[in-house]
């Protein structure tokens, strides 16, 4: 591997690599707008220009050339060079605005020009707080602007499409945008128009930008020329905390960033993992967030009426000892996190029900062999890993309609809303719900209905199409009090918002819900089972350890990426068993 | 200094000789012309290698404006490899304001310049040669794809030329507006039919051209000296002209004389002999007060500047300037250097390709502070800004094109300054010893 | 000169256009199409060939509107998104209806300083629209253009793209547009070599008929 010197330091860097991305290896931040390490290197925006010399070669004899203390000579270029478009090479020696005056005073003059015809109107901007450009200019621009002419006025509150809204005055040229639709999406829809000053990024006449990837234009957009149509004006970036968890609206799990505000999720962002989604988060997944927010249930109830914690645990224990085990019917969920999935097992296998079933949210036509997929539940890979079988509409049917089923446990699912049956098949059954939204449409025949936590406030694992083990952290509180989720909030959110400690603490929005890991046991409990577990980490520890499917997942060795599970242990597709 | 030009009264054209339609084909024929490709595809007389060895010998230096040494440049194209594509092109995107010899070129003597592709594709193993005339030259394109049919019809450009196993293709590729096509890279670009953003250097050309294939690209000047030095030798352009840029130079004399237009004459010629006798004087008999010797970019000189200098890289350099393109323009006592330069800022503002900072927000601040001076309304210290922005665009950008904008910024102020001074707002001119002082 | 420094707005483009070219008339005949093919065979890919498409839809529909740019990417099977953004970089392709016949008239640099701007001027006058306008009957569009490589016999203009008029005078353009007016295009004008007129006694060139000799550049009044 080549060592070259960063700032009179030496260092081992990859073969192939960029300057500028091994100084960003490195944690040596060179500043810079255009270069992303996704996409092709255009040099544009000349921010990261450092100085580069090699060690002088000897013609003759192809050595390097000492002097007089033994040391190589180096011979610098004569001009300043862009660290992202220059191959690293043994014996390179760079200068950035730490050791070099020269470098520093051009980043600050590229600033000045970056900075002459920008609005600078970022009070109203959304890019504000987490603008790269607002950022380095204050690390590494200058004080004032010696500009003093009328700024280029370009058009302004523009849809690009459905969900990107270009500010084309904010917009530095970086061509990131462009770039994106033409080497990462494909979809072309976007080029920089005009010439010179005047240019921008734009849409040709007649077509909209609406690829199911947009909204990735205004994560790498680093001024705030593109913003979210969705979000936009909706709350400052330092008004969020910011939790790194998993998308739920498909099978991938991309990795995505949860941006809460006074516990309502806010918006959704990519975040990158080079084993899932990369950079990259599909529009999808950034819009389907008010399910977090929206139609949220309030308390438990049984036979529709309110009631308290206790009560209803001990309603759901009393159904489920009212009847032969063969008689109770679980239902897993795809939308649920591999450990209340495996209470729900365990609790099954008590009482000696069949393995739970899991309702699969196949909609076809749908993924793209990118980052959607015709999945629509994000965790249908746990369920088959823990051997649940996917759940045929008939079979329940003829055995409802054969009065086979005394007690219908589902958790965290709706088989009247996906069509699996009618509220009239239920008539005569005891149904037990774990339920996230008061528009469950099984809710009606709910005998005892339990509010379940979402994805984004609980703690758990998620099993992507590929095999891949992510963890789930909680961004937003839930009032249920419980000690192991309260850390889990603190510890997942980096700037610790959100905490009890936090001046940011806020009691509005939080749901009256409570995560499986927390219901399943306190209903065994009822029934004579024990499932005292030191929250989901554990479970998750048993699991690797007791089931080959989950080798290797455990919290820790998931962190923030995920672990990629044997693929060999992956059950085949189990036809219905019961 | 004196004139490198030596007998120049008594040279003989050899670009464009005194000879009538010499454009037509059978003309160029009748005139030796293809007679050193004939030569070199057909006798034992010049392998590539030393064809590219002869152009070297000759000293033949870029006449597109940054003078390199073309042989030199040959030889960067990599070992033929079967496989691999390579491509000549020649660089007819003339659009340095001051410059139109080219177009002179293609009209009078096309056939030179094609027999000089031809030529550079033999020493360079080279099937494919695109010559990239800029969209305003719509009626020299046409011009040229007439020639062009008929050298083919002849067997001079196209398959097994001359019955030799040596196959070559012409493609005349029309621009359509834009300066910076003239930029080797963006006119790769605006090739390749994108849109004419210059390219990060390295890699070169030679390396990865057109299609990232190998490339070598020249002007089309350079192209026609090709024939020539092959026919009559190194030796005999070498000892044309200048030593260090030897040769004869097409000089486009435009501006205030009494004669403009385009001259061929050795390179190393004296300003004042260009200006006063060849261009016929300054136009009526108005003093000099001013010489862009190569092109809008390059830095003017005041006409104290130019006694005894000579047009040749170096006689330029040690005046402050340099040879560009060797287009002249001539400007007189009654110019207005101010009113000058912001024509000058206006354009490379309206030029700038846009793609990267210090460029296109640069020559806008450019054109807006020189405009203001112009219109009285500038204070002095925007002359300091002015050469301070020159400083924060040169060398700072991906191509030259900052640097071209720069260049007159800066020395027309640096050498006309009392003028800039002059048209300040009265009240503020005082500022300026303020700030000197600090 | 067009005033983008005193008033520096960059207009949108219309978003969703209604189309200008009739749908049964916005096609590439056979011969067009064979004429395309012969191009993009000279190219490693298609895309090397759009510039001349465009020319060719330019000089077929007059100027470029979305549905012509879009014509030429399914003629290339180029992203319609690239088209578009090659077409908006070049100033020669049009991107809204021009005038039939459109002046680019130089003022630049040797121009500035040889007339250009009063020729520039006298047009404006003449047709009394500015540059950058075109007369209310859609005859003539005036343009303030950049250097066009013919310094030599500045002030000159430019037709539509087309010819070059050199050595302009007031009564150059009289005529020019009274020609115009009639319909006749002025045909090719070859400028004589000084050396060629001392040497071969003026133009070199037989087969042309216009020529413009070498001539003392008139004294500019305006150059700005």
């Amino acid at each position: 591997m080549p060592k070259i010197t960063i700032d009179n330091r030496i260092v081992e860097v990859e073969d192939g690599d960029t300057l500028l991305q091994s100084c960003l290896d490195e944690d040596l931040e060179i500043p810079h707008f255009c270069y992303h390490p996704a996409m092709s290197a255009p040099a544009n925006c000349r921010q990261c220009l450092v100085e580069v010399g090699m060690p002088r070669v000897d013609r003759e004899t192809r050595e390097r050339v000492l002097d007089e203390d033994g040391n190589p000579v180096i011979d610098f270029m004569p001009k300043l060079q862009t660290s992202c478009s220059m191959k690293v090479a043994d014996g390179m020696v760079v200068r950035s605005h730490r050791t070099s005056e020269l470098v520093k005073r051009a980043q600050k003059d590229n600033l000045e020009f970056l900075l002459i015809n920008h609005p600078l109107d970022c009070p109203i901007c959304d890019q504000a707080g987490h603008c790269p450009l607002q950022n380095q200019t204050y690390k590494y621009g200058p004080e004032g602007s010696r500009f003093e002419f009328r700024k280029v006025m370009k058009p302004k509150n523009i849809e690009l499409g459905p969900r990107v809204v270009l500010d084309g005055e904010r917009c530095i040229n970086c061509t990131r945008c462009t770039r994106f639709t033409q080497e990462i999406s494909g979809s072309h829809q976007l080029t920089i128009i005009e010439r010179g000053v005047r240019n921008y990024p734009m849409t040709p006449p007649g077509v909209v930008f609406d690829e199911p990837y947009s909204m990735n234009v205004i994560d790498i957009c680093p001024v705030g020329a593109l913003t979210s149509k969705d979000h936009r004006f909706k709350a400052r970036i330092w008004e969020m905390s910011q939790t790194p968890s998993i998308s739920t609206t498909n099978a991938k799990g991309s990795n995505c960033v949860y941006h809460v505000k006074d516990n309502l999720v806010m918006n959704v962002t990519a975040r990158t993992n080079m084993d899932v989604n990369e950079f990259w988060l599909a529009d999808e997944d950034r819009l389907d967030y008010r399910k977090f927010n929206e139609n949220r249930p309030e308390g438990p109830a049984i036979g529709g009426q309110a009631a308290d914690w206790d009560a209803a645990y001990a309603e759901a224990a009393r159904l489920l000892q009212s009847t032969s085990g063969q008689r109770v019917f679980f239902l897993g969920s795809a939308l649920s996190t591999t450990e209340d999935n495996y209470l729900l097992a365990r609790l099954a296998e008590h009482l000696g029900a069949d393995a739970p079933a899991y309702i699969p949210h196949i909609e076809a036509g749908h993924g793209d062999n990118w980052l959607r997929t015709d999945d629509r539940a994000p965790n249908t890979q746990g369920c088959e890993r823990l051997g649940f079988s996917a759940l045929d509409a008939e079979v329940l049917k003829s055995r409802l309609a054969g009065g086979d089923i005394d007690v219908l446990y589902v958790m965290e699912d709706d088989p009247v809303g996906e069509g699996l049956c009618e509220l009239a098949d239920l008539e005569g059954v005891k149904v037990i719900v774990h339920h996230h939204h008061t528009t469950n449409e099984t809710l009606p025949a709910a005998a005892v209905a339990i509010p379940a936590a979402m994805a984004v406030e609980t703690v758990g694992t998620f099993v992507n199409c590929d095999g891949h083990a992510q963890r789930l952290r909680p961004a937003k509180a839930i009032k249920g009090v419980n000690r192991t989720l309260a850390m889990e909030v603190g510890k997942s959110r980096a700037d610790l918002h959100g905490t009890p400690f936090d001046r940011w603490y806020t009691e509005s929005n939080m749901v009256d819900c409570e995560p499986g890991w927390v219901s399943i046991p306190a209903i065994a409990e009822r029934v004579g089972l024990s499932l005292s577990y030191k929250g989901p980490r554990a479970i998750m520890a048993e699991l690797s350890e007791d089931n080959p499917a989950f080798t290797g997942a455990t919290y820790d060795a998931m962190g923030e990426s995920g672990v990629r599970l044997d693929v060999t242990h992956q059950p085949d597709t189990h036809t219905q068993t019961a | 200094m004196a004139s490198k030009a030596g007998d120049w009264r008594n040279y003989k054209r050899v670009l464009l000789p005194p000879v009538k339609d010499l454009h037509r084909l059978d003309v160029y024929e009748d005139h030796g012309g293809y007679d050193a490709l004939r030569q070199a595809l057909t006798t034992d007389k010049w392998d590539p290698a030393s064809v590219t060895d002869e152009v070297k010998k000759s000293g033949l230096r870029g006449r597109g404006g940054a003078g390199f040494p073309t042989g030199l440049k040959w030889t960067f194209m990599p070992p033929v490899n079967p496989d691999v594509p390579r491509f000549i092109c020649c660089n007819a995107d003339e659009s340095e304001p001051g410059t139109f010899k080219d177009r002179q070129v293609m009209e009078y003597n096309p056939h030179l310049v094609f027999e000089g592709m031809v030529l550079a594709g033999y020493a360079m193993t080279i099937k494919t040669a695109y010559l990239y005339v800029r969209g305003e030259y719509a009626d020299w394109i046409t011009h040229m794809e007439r020639e062009l049919e008929k050298a083919y019809a002849k067997g001079y450009v196209g398959e097994n030329i001359m019955g030799s196993d040596f196959s070559m293709d012409i493609v005349i590729h029309k621009g359509a507006g834009a300066y910076i096509c003239g930029e080797e890279s963006s006119l790769m670009n605006s090739l390749e039919g994108r849109r004419a953003y210059p390219r990060i250097k390295p890699p070169f050309p030679a390396q990865k051209g057109i299609w990232n294939y190998p490339t070598t690209i020249n002007n089309v000047e350079t192209f026609a000296h090709v024939p020539l030095i092959l026919s009559k030798g190194a030796d005999w352009f070498s000892s044309i002209g200048a030593p260090s840029s030897p040769g004869p130079v097409l000089y486009g004399i435009s501006g205030h004389v009494n004669r403009p237009g385009v001259y061929e004459y050795p390179s190393g010629m004296l300003i004042s002999d260009l200006i006063d006798e060849v261009a016929g004087g300054m136009r009526g008999g108005k003093k000099l007060k001013a010489v862009v010797p190569g092109g809008s970019s390059v830095p003017v000189l005041r006409a104290d500047m130019i006694d005894g200098v000579t047009m040749d890289p170096e006689g330029l350099r040690d005046a402050g300037s340099m040879l560009g393109t060797a287009g002249m323009l001539i400007l007189d006592q009654d110019t207005d250097m101010v009113s000058f330069l912001r024509r000058i800022t206006h354009f490379y503002h309206h030029e700038s390709c846009g793609q990267c900072t210090p460029c296109r927000e640069g020559t806008g601040w450019l054109e807006n502070i020189v405009t203001r001076i112009d219109e009285g309304e500038g204070n002095v210290k925007d002359l300091d800004l002015l050469i301070d922005l020159c400083s924060q665009m040169e060398g700072r950008t991906v191509c030259a094109l900052a640097d071209a904008a720069a260049w007159p910024v800066r020395h027309t102020i640096t050498r006309f300054r009392e003028e800039f001074e002059a048209k300040c707002r009265p009240s503020l001119v005082a500022t300026h010893v303020e700030s000197a002082a600090v | 000169m067009t005033d983008f420094i005193k008033d520096p707005v960059v207009s949108l483009p219309d978003r969703m256009p209604e189309p200008v070219i009739p749908g049964d008339e916005l096609f590439f005949t056979d011969e067009e199409k064979k004429q395309i093919e012969t191009w993009v065979s000279r190219y490693p890919t298609a895309d090397g060939a759009v510039m001349r498409v465009l020319w060719l839809a330019q000089e077929k529909f007059s100027f470029l509107p979305a549905e012509v740019v879009q014509l030429v990417a399914n003629a290339l099977d180029m992203p319609y998104a690239k088209v578009y953004g090659v077409a908006t970089f070049y100033t020669q392709y049009f991107k809204e209806k021009k005038g039939k016949y459109v002046f680019d008239v130089c003022t630049c640099f040797s121009c500035q300083w040889c007339g250009g701007y009063d020729m520039l001027h006298y047009l404006e006058e003449k047709l009394r629209v500015h540059a950058g306008e075109t007369t209310g009957d859609g005859l003539f569009t005036i343009q303030e253009a950049e250097c066009l490589g013919a310094c030599g016999s500045a002030p000159m203009l430019q037709i539509t793209n087309g010819p070059y008029v050199h050595n302009l005078t007031r009564e150059k353009i009289d005529a020019l547009i009274d020609a115009l007016r009639e319909g006749n295009m002025p045909a090719f004008e070859s400028v004589t070599l000084p050396q060629d007129e001392d040497e071969l006694s003026g133009n070199r060139r037989t087969d042309v008929d216009k020529t413009t000799s070498s001539v003392t550049p008139p004294v500019s009044e305006t150059v700005k």
